[in-house]
């Protein structure tokens, strides 16, 4: 067949103009038909082609070949596994169905926005290095500040633990793959859509109300604005997907023996956050529907001079984007439980209060949403209880913070590259985590609200927080994915540089929030001229570390030495197959007869493997 | 890029597939394709919430008249709306029992009738919006409303898609009793859509502001 006519990304070249094409003629048909004038709104025809094309883009990936016919009743090709398994590296360019070969899409396309953002936030910070307009506009200004929070927030840190959770979790668990292998592609592919889609705006210029887009500004922005509403919605749609992927795969493709409290923590921690972004993410995609609505339709929910309420706005959009926080975190809790585990050589402390601790925070984290919005002018009786509801949620995590100490204490560290970022997060996030209950106590609140202080207790959660407990596991489980170990010497560099970096970026932040400077200004008082130079400096130097992380990953994906399939002598099961995992992960499956973290205990296993071994060909379930 | 870097280490797989497993029996006691759509239905609750809590904020918080004044909201035409949803619910659940029972004929005109039901609401609902006096620009409540009933209408209609596909596929003879997924989670779909209507009937048309 043409190559033209195959499901791969050639087709998508033609069949997503395509189907754009045909919606946009078709709504252009519709408003003549309806009478209104005039025929062209560039609002509409922007959203229809959008959408359309995202349609297009999926139906040319082939991410329907199956489905299409399944759906009207059609002879459907038996299941011949040829969407599974990476033998070439086109593979990694197609609709893939095998977990492995989407967890390294997922964490390769987050990786770029992880960049592309941090390069925007590179090129405002040169701009805040001088008080005065130096060489970017306001506006422009307005644009990479919302480009650098929504590329970071809605295609990173989301997304790159599901990327992380989908390579290591159906090993975990010893299952061959998750469950709706076809529907976990098709959440992939969502993904890089909805990077391309917030970069685009770009063009139409690009959206400037920051990555949480309230009303009015987002309801009478730049048409950017708009993408922004259709990329949020492409994304959530990729990480309910996956959420429920999770959630079905951890439920009913355990290996057999392995009983919920067998299960590793990264599971626990999975299961929360896909429960958590199960029930939240569907408000973020109401709020922006609400917005979207008013910008391409006309109603009126933000309105206020027809009643909108823009403090409703914000009451949906943090119903989502508070618990969003967690579902940033918790799957890192999740790999910091491994790496301090397997590198302390101990049984980790406390396994059943960290994983009930991840389901409290999951629940509680539903209730706090307004804590974001003490000074926002809303209800007086929903101060309190936010904050007394914010504050319990330190325990919980304090809970995990001690379970961590008490797994290292006494242990014997084997000081590699990812515990240096598992113990780097522990001291960062710890001081994220106090200036969050500072935070929490409305009076204070009131005094730094909007401040450079709120961006420095954020960027201490998500970066010294998320992104520590990411490059951790990256580290951790790249020996597991390319079957060569990382360069430790370049890793150490990389951690030392990341660690000093981002103290002496955002530990300033604090004092110049303290004083009063407001965050999201392109311009400030010289007075604060100081420390923003000093943070402007110490954020190159953040970004230049990280090319030893590039540098690091592909040099040694060629280069490093042959890990062998257990380099760091774990019990958990991703472990126990060849580096790389064999394309349908276990020969036999694998039968769980003790817990993951017994370290320590002479000749003890988490699993073994049965000698019978039966060559089959029907597929685990249909 | 280099998952492939091995090739010995795949050598000895022969067999192209995945073992066959037993797993761990799940607590649910259900087939994974079953618990999917129970997750993702969570997730479409949420959806709606979101929709609520818009309405609920304008209702409870601003305290703003329902319905706005000078307009109506027609809750007497709207329960025979109501009716034949609710209906169709228990024909849909008919054409699973007469499944079942191996009579696939009347499985079938069940479906039709359901599907019937089912467009039936929607036009009657589309003509509601024709003669209701406001618009989605009109204000606020009136987006609130249009977006709230326009959501379940787009579930009706997602709805009715599914219950095509499934009359096509018992049409074909696809499904017999023990082999009926696909009906299933299709009529758990369309009980889901029929309680939200019932909850939004409730909240929207018969909770008004001033009687």
């Amino acid at each position: 067949m043409n190559v033209f006519l195959r499901p791969n990304l050639a087709r998508c070249l033609w069949v997503t103009p395509f189907t754009s094409l045909i919606f946009m003629s078709l709504t252009l048909f519709i408003r003549h038909w309806v009478g209104m004038t005039p025929i062209y709104d560039s609002q509409q025809m922007l959203t229809v082609g959008y959408i359309s094309g995202v349609l297009g883009f999926l139906i040319g990936i082939g991410a329907f070949d199956t489905w299409f016919p399944w759906m009207i009743g059609a002879p459907t090709r038996p299941e011949d596994h040829s969407q599974h398994g990476a033998y070439s590296w086109r593979d990694y360019f197609r609709f893939n169905t095998d977990h492995k070969v989407i967890g390294l899409q997922y964490v390769t396309t987050t990786f770029i926005a992880f960049f592309v953002g941090g390069m925007f936030a590179e090129i405002f910070r040169a701009e805040l290095a001088h008080p005065g307009q130096d060489f970017i506009t306001t506006q422009q200004y307005n644009g990479f500040m919302s480009q650098h929070g929504t590329l970071m927030i809605f295609t990173f840190l989301v997304p790159v633990f599901a990327g992380l959770g989908n390579f290591v979790i159906p090993l975990m668990l010893g299952a061959p793959d998750m469950a709706f292998p076809r529907l976990n592609a098709l959440s992939f592919w969502l993904l890089p859509l909805a990077l391309l889609i917030f970069l685009s705006s770009f063009i139409f210029e690009s959206f400037e109300a920051g990555w949480t887009g309230y009303p009015p500004f987002s309801t009478t922005g730049p048409m950017g604005e708009t993408l922004f509403e259709i990329g949020i919605q492409i994304a959530g749609a990729s990480s309910i997907a996956t959420a429920v992927n999770f959630l079905v795969t951890i439920i009913t493709m355990r290996a057999p023996g392995m009983t919920m409290f067998r299960m590793p923590l990264l599971v626990w921690a999975n299961l929360a956050t896909s429960a958590l972004v199960v029930a939240a993410t569907p408000f973020i995609a109401g709020a922006q529907f609400m917005t979207m609505f008013d910008r391409v339709f006309g109603t009126q929910f933000f309105v206020p001079s027809l009643g909108g309420d823009v403090l409703a706005y914000q009451h949906v959009f943090w119903f989502y984007s508070h618990p969003a926080v967690y579902i940033m975190v918790l799957p890192g809790f999740g790999i910091i439980s491994e790496v301090i585990s397997v590198m302390a050589r101990k049984p980790i402390f406390g396994y059943r209060a960290i994983a009930f601790s991840s389901a409290g925070i999951a629940v509680l984290g539903f209730s706090v949403w307004a804590h974001h919005m003490f000074a926002s002018g809303m209800e007086d009786w929903l101060r309190v209880p936010m904050m007394i509801s914010t504050m319990l949620i330190a325990i919980p995590t304090g809970i995990k913070i001690f379970s961590w100490l008490g797994t290292i204490w006494d242990g014997v560290l084997r000081m590699n590259t990812a515990m240096l970022f598992a113990t780097g997060f522990i001291f960062t996030f710890v001081i994220g985590g106090v200036t969050g209950i500072w935070l929490a106590s409305v009076p204070f609140d009131y005094h730094v609200h909007d401040t450079y202080f709120v961006v420095a207790h954020f960027h201490y959660v998500l970066f010294g927080g998320s992104v520590m407990t990411v490059f951790a596991g990256v580290y951790f489980w790249y020996p597991k994915v390319f079957g060569r170990m990382v360069d430790e010497r370049l890793g150490r560099l990389h951690f030392w540089s990341t660690f000093i970096f981002s103290n002496l970026t955002f530990f300033p932040m604090h004092w110049l929030g303290l004083e009063g400077m407001p965050r999201r200004v392109a311009d400030y008082d010289p007075a604060y001229e100081g420390w923003n130079t000093f943070i402007s400096i110490s954020a190159f130097c953040l970004g230049a570390g990280m090319l030893f992380f590039v540098y690091n990953m592909i040099h040694s994906a060629r280069h490093g030495a042959i890990a062998g399939s257990n380099p760091w002598g774990a019990l958990t099961l991703e472990w126990q197959v060849s580096s790389p995992p064999p394309i349908f992960n276990f020969d036999v499956p694998p039968r769980v007869v003790g817990g993951p973290y017994r370290y320590g205990e002479p000749g003890a296993q988490h699993a073994i493997f049965p000698e019978e071994t039966v060559p089959v060909h029907e597929p685990a379930h249909v | 890029m280099a998952a492939h870097a091995e090739p010995a280490a795949h050598a000895e797989h022969e067999h192209h597939g995945p073992a066959t497993y037993t797993y761990q029996p799940n607590p649910f006691k259900l087939d994974p394709t079953t618990l999917g759509l129970v997750i993702f239905l969570t997730s479409e609750i949420a959806l709606f919430g979101a929709f609520f809590l818009y309405y609920g904020h304008n209702r409870l918080v601003r305290h703003y008249e329902w319905p706005q004044p000078g307009f109506e909201i027609p809750a007497n035409g709207t329960a025979f709306n109501t009716a034949i949803l609710v209906a169709s619910s228990f024909t849909c659940e008919l054409v699973l029992i007469m499944l079942v029972r191996n009579l696939r004929r009347a499985a079938i005109a069940w479906m039709i009738v359901t599907i019937l039901f089912g467009s039936a609401f929607l036009g009657l609902q589309a003509r509601e919006y024709m003669e209701i006096g406001f618009t989605p620009q009109t204000n606020a409540m009136g987006s609130s409303f249009f977006s709230l009933t326009g959501l379940h209408g787009a579930h009706v209609f997602l709805g009715i898609n599914l219950l095509v596909y499934c009359l096509i596929r018992l049409w074909r003879g696809h499904f017999a009793k023990d082999r009926m997924t696909g009906l299933i989670i299709t009529s758990i779909y369309w009980h889901f859509v029929d309680v939200v209507w019932i909850v939004l009937y409730t909240l929207v048309y018969l909770l008004p502001s001033h009687t």
